[in-house]
Formats: C-alpha cells, sequence, structure tokens
C-alpha cells in the first residue's frame, strides 16, 4: 500500500500516472431515453398528499368494517383518485404519484415524525418564502434532494420537498393516525416484552439502527408478475369471485374477505390505469405533432387494453409489469423491490414480436432505455434515518440476469443481453443489475456483463448462484424447497437471497416457466447491529461512553484472557438479538394487523390460491427474517488487535486500552475535521502520549490479507454468528438467518462509535459490507483478499459483501475485459457469495467532492446499489474515497 | 377571484414540486408562474362549489370532511365548479 500524502488515497501497487483517468467509453443513449434523463436530472424529489388524502379519507369512513375490507377501500380510493401524468415522448406511462420523482407520507405506518416536527414545518413555511430565486440555483449541490426550504417548497428532511400549500394537510392527516398507527401500537404493545428497556438503549447508542416494522415492512423481496402476465385484471377478479363464493360460509372465514379485499383493490388499480389512458387521449387531443399524438393514442388503447386483459406484447407486458411494480411500491414505504429476472420472464413475449417482426432489437433498446428511466425515478418516503442513513436515497430494484432454468441449463438469453446493453447506453442507478454466475453460463454473456461493469456503473454485480440455492435449499427446505425450485431465486433488494418460484406462462398453446419471487420480505427483523459498537461496550462493562447511558447489565467477565472477551461479548450480542427479535415480531405483528398487503399479496404464489395474504403466510416460502450486522472486518481488525497486543504478546494492557480508544488514540474527532475517513484525520496536542499504541493498533494483522492469526477469528466469528441466528424465531414461528450487508450504515453507525482497537479512530465510517476489507489494509493483492473473505462457508448466510475499487487502466480493452473475467471467476469459484466494483479513478471522486456540480451524472457503487455521487452522503463519499484503489490485479 | 398560477391550469404538466411543463407549448414553467391567456382552471377543490375554507391552506368538503384547496380534483365524483369556467 502506499499512501499519498497529497492526495489521501489508499492504492494497491503502483501510484496511477498524473493525469485522472476517464472510464471506459460508453454508448450513446437513445434521443429518447437521453431526453428523460435530461429532464430526470433536473428535476428534485417531490412529496404530494393526494394519495393519503384519500386513503385516510376512506378509511375514516369505514370505521367498524373488517380491517382488510377497509384496507382494500382505502388503497382503491388512493389508486383511483391520484392525478394522471403522462410525460411528452415517453412510452411507458404511470407513476407513484403525479411528480416524475414523487413519493408521499404513509402515516398510517409511522406519523410520529410529522407531529414532532410540526412546529418546525410551520416556521419553515414562513420562512422560506423570504429567499430568493437567486438562492434556488445553488441548489445544484445535492443532486435531486432539496436541501433547504425556498419560496414555496418546504424542504422535508433535506431531502424531499413539499408545496406549502400541501403542508397543512400533511400534519391534519398525520394527527388522524396518531395511536392508531403500524408505529403507534406496535410501540404500545412492544413495551410488554421484559427487558424492553434494553431496546430503548440500543435504539439510541445506535447498536441497532432502524424497526423495520413500520419503517420498511416489506422490500428485500423479488415481485412476481405471472398472475397478470397470464390472466390479466379482469381475470384475477373472476378467479377471487370463484375462491369466494367456494369458501363464503366454511370456516377459515379470512378467506372470503381476503377475496372480497382483493377484489375490490383490482377494481382501484383498473381505474387507476384508465385514469391515465383518459389523460393520454387529453393529451393526444391537445397535440400537434402527428408522431407524438399517435404514441398517446396508442399509449391509450394500450392501458386501457391492460386495464382488463392480459399483455399481447412485449411493449405491452413491459407496461404492465411496470405498472404492477408502481402499484406495489404504492400500498407501502418499500426499498428494495426486485424486478427480478425480468429478462427471462418477459423472453416469451419479446421473442415472438421478434419472430413476427413486431419489434425490432433497436426499439427493444429503447424500451428498455425507457424502462430505466422509470426505474431511476423511484423515491421512497421512509423515515428519514432510514432514507438517508440506510439507504443513501436509493431504492434498490435489483433486476437479476442469467442463473438457471428449471431444468438446469443456462437461463441467460439475448434480451438480457439488450437489457446488459442499456445497462451500458443508459446508465443510471436503477434498476441494478446482477449476474447470477454459474459456470453454465455462456463466455459471451459474462463478457457483455464485465464491458458493463467496466464502465463504471458499479452494476451488474456478480453473485455466485450455487451458493445461493446451497442456502435457500438449507433454509427452506422444510417449506418444500428443492433443486429445481431453487433454481428459480434471485436477488431481492441490494443483495439479499430471496425465494422464488417456476410460473407456468401459457402463451400460444405453449407453455414457458418463468421465475418469479414466492416469498415476503426476506429481510425485515433485528436490523442492523453495529458489531464494533458491541466490542467497544463489551471492553467498558455494557456502559456506552459517548453518551454515558448503561446498555447492558455488567457482564461479570474480568477480561483477563481472549476467550473471557469473546464470551463477553457473544453474550451482549445475543441479549440484543433476544430483545430486539420479539420487539420486531410485535412491530410486524401490528402492520399486518392494520396494514396488510394486498397488491404484493396478490402476486405470490400462493397468497390467491390459498385464499391468505402474506402476512396470513400465504406466500409459498415464508422462514424469511433475519438479524443483519455491519462493521464486521472492524471487528474482526479490533479482536485480532486485542488478542495480540494484550493477551499474546502483553504489550498493553485492556486498560490502557481503553484509555487509549476514550482518548481517540490523541486526535481530533471526526465530526471536528469533517471528514469521516481514517487517512484524513488531524492529531491533536495529545497525540504523543498515543502515537505508539495507535501504531501497534494499526500494525495489528489485519483482516483481507491472508493471515491465518487474523481469518481464523473471522471464521470463528461466521461460524457462531450464522449458527446463533437459528435460535431466534420470527413472528411466523420459522428460524432466522444471518444477513450482511451494510447498505450505508457503516456511516452513520461508524459516526456514534469510539476508536477501536484496531487503530480506527472514533466517528470514522466503518468498512463497507461485511467480507471487504477495512480500506487501505488489504495489503497483499486481491487474491489474498478472496482467501481471507472465503475462509468461513458463505453459503450460511443469506448473503456476504465485498466491494473493491480498481482502476480503469487495470481492465482497459478487450484484453482487459478477459482478464477482469478472471479476476471475478477466481473470487466465486473459491465460494465467495458476491463481489461488486468500482472502475474509476480515486482522484476524479476527490474532485466531485470538490465541486459537485460539474459532476451530476457521475456514479458509484456503494455497498449493493448504484448512487449518483452528488447524492451521497459526505460519510459514505468518504468512506468510497478510503477504499483501496488497485492499480494492478 | 385570486390570483391564479400555473399549478392551477389544466395545460400545467407538474414535474416537482418547483416546476412542470406547459401542456400546449412543451416549455418549462414553474408552478407558481401567472396564468397565461390560454390558461384553463383545473378541477381543485377551492374551485369546487362543495369546499369552504376555513384557515390558511385547509378547509371542509361539504361541511364535514377534513379537504383543502390546491388537491386537483379531476378524479373527484363530487366535484362541481362554482362558477361558469
Ligand atoms: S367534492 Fe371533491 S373537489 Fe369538491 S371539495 Fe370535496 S373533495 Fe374537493
Amino acid at each position: 500500500m502506499i499512501k499519498t500524502e497529497s492526495s489521501h488515497i489508499n492504492y494497491y501497487g503502483h501510484q496511477p500516472g498524473s493525469q485522472v483517468e476517464n472510464r471506459e467509453q460508453k454508448k450513446q443513449i437513445t434521443q429518447r431515453a437521453g431526453a428523460a434523463r435530461e429532464l430526470y436530472f433536473e428535476t428534485k424529489s417531490s412529496v404530494s398528499m393526494e394519495f393519503p388524502y384519500w386513503y385516510t379519507r376512506r378509511w375514516e369512513e369505514l370505521e367498524g368494517e373488517i380491517p382488510v375490507i377497509r384496507r382494500a377501500e382505502a388503497l382503491k380510493s388512493g389508486f383511483s383518485h391520484l392525478t394522471p401524468v403522462i410525460y411528452p415522448g415517453e412510452l411507458l406511462a404511470m407513476s407513484k404519484s403525479s411528480y416524475l420523482r414523487g413519493s408521499y407520507p404513509m402515516p398510517w405506518l409511522s406519523e410520529a415524525f410529522f407531529m414532532a416536527a410540526e412546529d418546525k414545518l410551520y416556521k419553515e413555511a414562513q420562512e422560506s418564502g423570504k429567499l430568493t430565486a437567486d438562492q434556488f440555483t445553488t441548489m445544484g449541490k445535492g443532486g435531486g434532494n432539496v436541501t433547504r426550504s425556498i419560496g414555496n417548497v418546504i424542504s422535508i428532511a433535506g431531502k424531499f420537498g413539499l408545496r406549502v400549500e400541501e403542508m397543512p394537510v400533511m400534519i391534519e392527516i398525520a394527527k388522524k393516525w396518531k395511536d392508531r398507527s403500524v408505529d403507534d401500537v406496535g410501540h404500545k404493545y412492544e413495551q410488554l416484552v421484559p427487558g424492553y428497556s434494553e431496546k430503548e438503549a440500543l435504539m439510541r447508542s445506535v447498536i441497532c439502527m432502524f424497526d423495520s416494522g413500520y419503517t420498511l415492512p416489506q422490500g428485500r423481496e423479488v415481485i412476481n408478475y405471472y398472475y397478470p402476465l397470464q390472466f390479466g385484471f379482469d381475470g384475477l377478479i373472476r378467479r377471487c369471485r370463484t375462491r369466494m363464493e367456494e369458501v363464503a360460509g366454511y370456516p377459515e372465514m379470512d378467506r372470503l374477505y381476503y377475496y372480497r379485499a382483493t377484489m375490490i383493490l383490482i377494481e382501484g388499480l383498473q381505474q387507476w390505469i384508465r385514469n391515465h389512458a383518459e389523460e393520454a387521449r387529453f393529451m393526444a387531443s391537445i397535440e400537434t405533432d402527428v408522431p407524438q399524438m399517435k404514441e398517446y393514442e396508442e399509449m391509450a388503447e394500450r392501458l386501457d387494453w391492460l386495464a382488463s386483459n392480459p399483455p399481447r406484447s412485449f411493449h405491452e407486458s413491459l407496461q404492465m409489469i411496470w405498472l404492477l411494480h408502481v402499484a406495489v411500491l404504492n400500498e407501502d414505504a418499500i426499498s428494495g423491490l426486485s424486478p427480478g429476472r425480468v429478462g427471462q420472464v418477459l423472453f416469451p413475449f419479446w421473442q415472438r414480436d421478434i419472430l413476427k417482426k413486431v419489434i425490432t432489437r433497436e426499439q427493444t433498446l429503447e424500451l428498455l432505455e425507457c424502462m430505466r428511466m422509470k426505474f431511476t425515478a423511484i423515491d421512497c418516503f421512509a423515515s428519514m434515518g432510514v432514507v438517508g442513513g440506510v439507504l443513501s436515497g436509493n431504492t434498490f430494484n435489483n433486476l437479476c440476469l442469467g442463473g438457471l432454468k428449471k431444468d438446469g441449463t443456462s437461463a441467460a438469453n439475448e434480451l438480457e443481453m439488450l437489457i446488459l446493453e442499456a445497462g451500458i447506453s443508459c446508465d443510471t442507478p436503477q434498476p441494478t443489475l446482477s449476474v447470477l454466475y454459474d459456470e453454465k453460463l455462456p463466455e459471451e454473456f459474462l463478457l457483455k456483463g464485465v464491458e458493463c461493469t467496466k464502465i463504471g456503473t458499479g452494476y451488474p454485480a456478480w453473485i455466485n448462484n450455487q451458493v445461493a440455492m446451497e442456502f435457500l435449499m438449507a433454509n427452506y427446505g422444510h417449506e418444500g424447497m428443492n433443486l429445481e425450485e431453487a433454481r428459480a431465486w434471485s436477488i431481492g433488494g441490494c443483495l439479499e437471497t430471496s425465494p422464488g418460484s417456476w410460473m407456468p406462462l401459457e402463451l400460444d398453446g405453449e407453455i414457458h416457466w418463468i421465475p418469479g419471487g414466492s416469498a415476503p420480505a426476506t429481510s425485515v427483523g433485528v436490523h442492523f447491529l453495529s458489531l464494533p459498537k458491541i466490542l467497544e461496550v463489551t471492553l467498558f462493562d455494557g456502559m456506552d461512553m459517548r453518551s454515558g447511558e448503561r446498555i447492558f447489565p455488567a457482564h461479570g467477565y474480568k477480561l483477563d484472557t481472549y476467550d473471557e472477551l469473546w464470551n463477553a461479548f457473544r453474550d451482549y450480542f445475543r441479549r440484543a438479538c433476544h430483545v430486539l427479535t420479539l420487539t420486531n415480531n410485535i412491530q410486524h405483528d401490528a402492520w399486518r394487523k392494520i396494514s396488510p398487503s394486498l397488491v404484493n399479496s396478490m402476486l405470490k404464489p400462493d397468497c390467491l390460491e390459498q385464499g391468505k395474504d402474506i402476512g396470513q403466510m400465504g406466500c409459498r416460502y415464508n422462514a424469511t427474517f433475519n438479524i443483519e450486522s455491519c462493521g464486521t472486518a472492524n471487528l474482526i481488525n479490533s479482536l485480532a488487535s486485542l488478542k495480540k497486543n494484550v493477551f499474546t504478546d502483553k504489550t498493553y494492557s485492556l486498560n490502557e486500552y481503553r484509555e487509549a480508544i476514550l482518548a481517540n488514540f490523541g486526535y481530533h474527532s471526526a465530526q471536528e475535521t469533517g471528514s469521516y475517513s481514517l487517512i484524513d484525520q488531524i492529531p491533536n496536542d495529545g497525540y504523543d502520549r498515543w502515537k505508539k499504541i495507535h501504531r501497534i493498533s494499526l500494525d495489528a494483522p489485519k483482516f483481507g490479507n491472508d493471515d491465518p492469526f487474523v481469518d481464523e477469528i473471522m471464521k470463528a466469528w461466521e461460524t457462531w454468528f450464522c449458527t446463533m441466528t437459528h435460535d431466534f424465531r420470527s413472528l411466523y414461528n420459522e428460524p432466522m438467518y444471518a444477513c450482511q450487508i451494510s447498505v450505508s450504515t457503516h456511516g452513520p453507525m461508524g459516526a456514534v462509535t469510539l476508536a477501536g482497537a484496531d487503530g480506527r479512530l472514533g466517528g470514522t465510517t466503518f468498512s463497507d459490507g461485511s467480507v471487504s476489507a477495512y480500506p487501505g489494509t488489504d495489503r497483499n493483492g486481491p487474491y489474498a483478499l478472496f482467501n481471507s473473505a472465503t475462509c468461513w462457508n458463505h453459503a450460511t448466510s443469506q448473503n456476504s459483501q465485498l466491494n473493491m475499487k480498481i482502476h480503469p487502466s487495470v481492465v482497459k480493452g478487450r484484453e482487459g475485459s478477459r482478464k477482469f473475467l478472471d479476476l471475478i471467476r477466481s473470487y466465486l469459484r473459491k465460494g465467495g457469495f458476491h463481489v461488486q466494483f468500482n472502475i474509476v479513478d480515486s482522484r476524479m471522486l476527490k474532485a466531485a467532492q470538490a465541486e459537485p456540480d460539474k459532476y451530476r451524472s457521475l456514479l458509484v457503487r456503494v455497498a449493493g446499489f448504484t448512487q449518483y455521487w452528488v447524492e451521497l452522503g459526505k460519510q459514505i463519499q468518504d468512506e468510497v474515497i478510503a477504499r483501496t484503489e488497485y492499480e494492478e490485479v | 377571484m385570486s390570483f391564479q398560477s400555473c399549478k392551477d391550469c389544466r395545460y400545467f404538466l407538474p414535474v416537482d414540486v418547483f416546476y412542470g411543463l406547459c401542456k400546449r407549448s412543451k416549455n418549462k414553467i414553474t408552478q407558481d408562474d401567472p396564468f397565461c391567456d390560454q390558461a384553463e382552471k383545473i378541477a381543485k377543490c377551492k374551485f369546487c362549489l362543495n369546499y369552504s375554507a376555513e384557515r390558511d391552506f385547509l378547509g371542509k368538503c361539504k361541511g364535514t370532511t377534513l379537504a383543502y384547496p390546491d388537491m386537483v380534483a379531476v378524479q373527484c365524483a363530487d366535484f362541481g365548479w362554482i362558477e361558469a369556467n
């Protein structure tokens, strides 16, 4: 590793040349999608109240009604009252609200934020009007985020814009949900869990990041488009009516209400679609440009057809899956609703159109680019800590490619090649792409994937198909998962292995087995647990020394040996899992009672067959709750440092380490320096006293170097963690499993954690992912990193995450592509679950940090998602810059 | 009638909380630009005979139900214009 003092970048190998290297040449976006992207770049995240207003109004009218019917009527009212908007040039219509990048609050999940912020919002409304239009133009920073209130727009949490005219009604609607929202009801009952106060302390100390029950109750799962693609909405209503008549009056009466509720919901969706058809007709009526007028008329006809019937063409099938996607997103605050293996789901429609010459490959590419623009505009209005601190504004719609067919042969197809092509020419954050890597995939397909990753989009991520299938068989085997069904899997959200099923799509008398999700959210439960913070609290016998608050009772160990430290840490970790699992189960129970899923349930096998929604375990697979960790490499490195320096070499005592940690090794805090990466930190006057212990901590063995001393600690942790999670039972009485992705939590969690025995300084960001090395500490090259990362069995966890940053020159040209594919293969062949790349010159990121306005379109890979650089928080930007940049592989 | 801006016009195509496009001219306009001479009012609660204002940006629909003046009401089945448009 060479540390360049001037630019503060961690390099492996030689230093790059003096010129900042651009990424490899991108392909030209089509004119239509290019115009849509320009419009997107000028668009701010915008919130509107239409849907929540009509939802709440109908909900109130139906006081006393059966809850699931009440929910269906409320959703129907929301959907059917949304103002339809059609943008010129678009080939796929419909979006979450009447704004391009629109979203809205769902106070039935949680209203606490608006209640707490009422005074502040009114004040903002008064102040905002005093700012001038000139000041508005300074809002380039932050990309599409409304970072401050201005004119008639109020900024909510520095992210969303809300018109002043809609602020009072937002508050009034929120008030109506007080003590009735999932958050409030769940909170009322979670307090009945013995030891509840410990949960509160865990949240305050940010050992745990958020409650999934009311923040993001759905998502991190794969949608299933099969039923509407096969039967159309009228067909689904007929199926519901038939089933309703079969079950009416018989035991398990909830089925009756469920079918009735689904019919009501579908009527709302049909009205919503028809309203858009009507708007397309209106747009045609005032259009003077003949080709555009014709497009509006065709759109109106397409939407009218789809409101009742299954699609007849590839274009219609793409429109259908898009509107279904939006429909699910509109029923809950959702991140990580993955479209899954779209190229395989829609292949039968596309192949038929190609054969009949209904569509060309060029037209397909244009449509796929338009699809990317639709997905890129998806926003999610969840609680602020979640949107900023966890998601970095991303919504994680993961489209997967490759994998295997039902019969075990390669599933890659020509439409997927075009999806990759569209990902290259229209490089935007959504949908992110993942290749389900299997040895059976053709070389040409893999090289196309490499071509896409190389241009710096951060996608596709590379995922090990066989490892995922092994995980699924182990965790869902008792629910009937077999090898054939395991092949239908996909990634839900950024990196959550999610069960799928094969659905028999019949087209022109031929059956095509298409994959689709068949489980609810696969990442709800205990979210996220800060491993370095739990170790810190262990060292201080249960105290959070930052706040002075006791988190756990004293652990009772003297910590005279490494084994005692290890046992004390595990005891605390288990305690945290225990109370958080129970309280989370209660929150999710409140969710399924107050706000049951209806749109998503209608799509997921086997809810319609069983007459049960997702919350009643209507899905085929239900063992989907997990325990998520954050900061793995910092935990492992700290344990390695303490094991060596305190317990083996006895160079320092544990007390000396405690003092050094409290003194932040003689450095200013990260908040003071305004930077969150280790190499930018500044010593204070007391530095000399702590210099030696800090040096020895930094020099202690580090994960990621193929060093058995530290890899054994990693293996011990992973083996224990991936097993102990099964001791906890979900709301659905299923064992839980380990999930190891950091998303963006390594920023805020690092910010509240003191220095560590690994030499990390207080307040700085943790390492990302779960098998990524801490920035700058992987000194022995990529293959050593791979050996360390695979020292444990990745199939025992829902995922693992490895991020690498490579200089563009390393993978340049065809030769570079082959070298790159070899690198990816070698990791996956070792049993690695996932690897993703930033192909970027770090100096470009530094430049973008200094002058964000010049880099509006710069994309980077964070942890499981790609995002515009300018929309990332500083903590995460600093971490991405600090990652080791590989100059040779 | 009070000052009316592009956000009250049926030819306003909203893009975000700041701006939109004119459906006729395709020009970029802000929500708060004044009506041009081709503007036509869009159905909103504040133009509805069922709406009664109570305080800034809040009112009642049919005297009983919470409503807000700037809600677009093109999908409201009970909407009726206060005056000839
Ligand atoms: S009837 Fe409709 S448009 Fe009129 S005030 Fe009530 S909600 Fe608004």
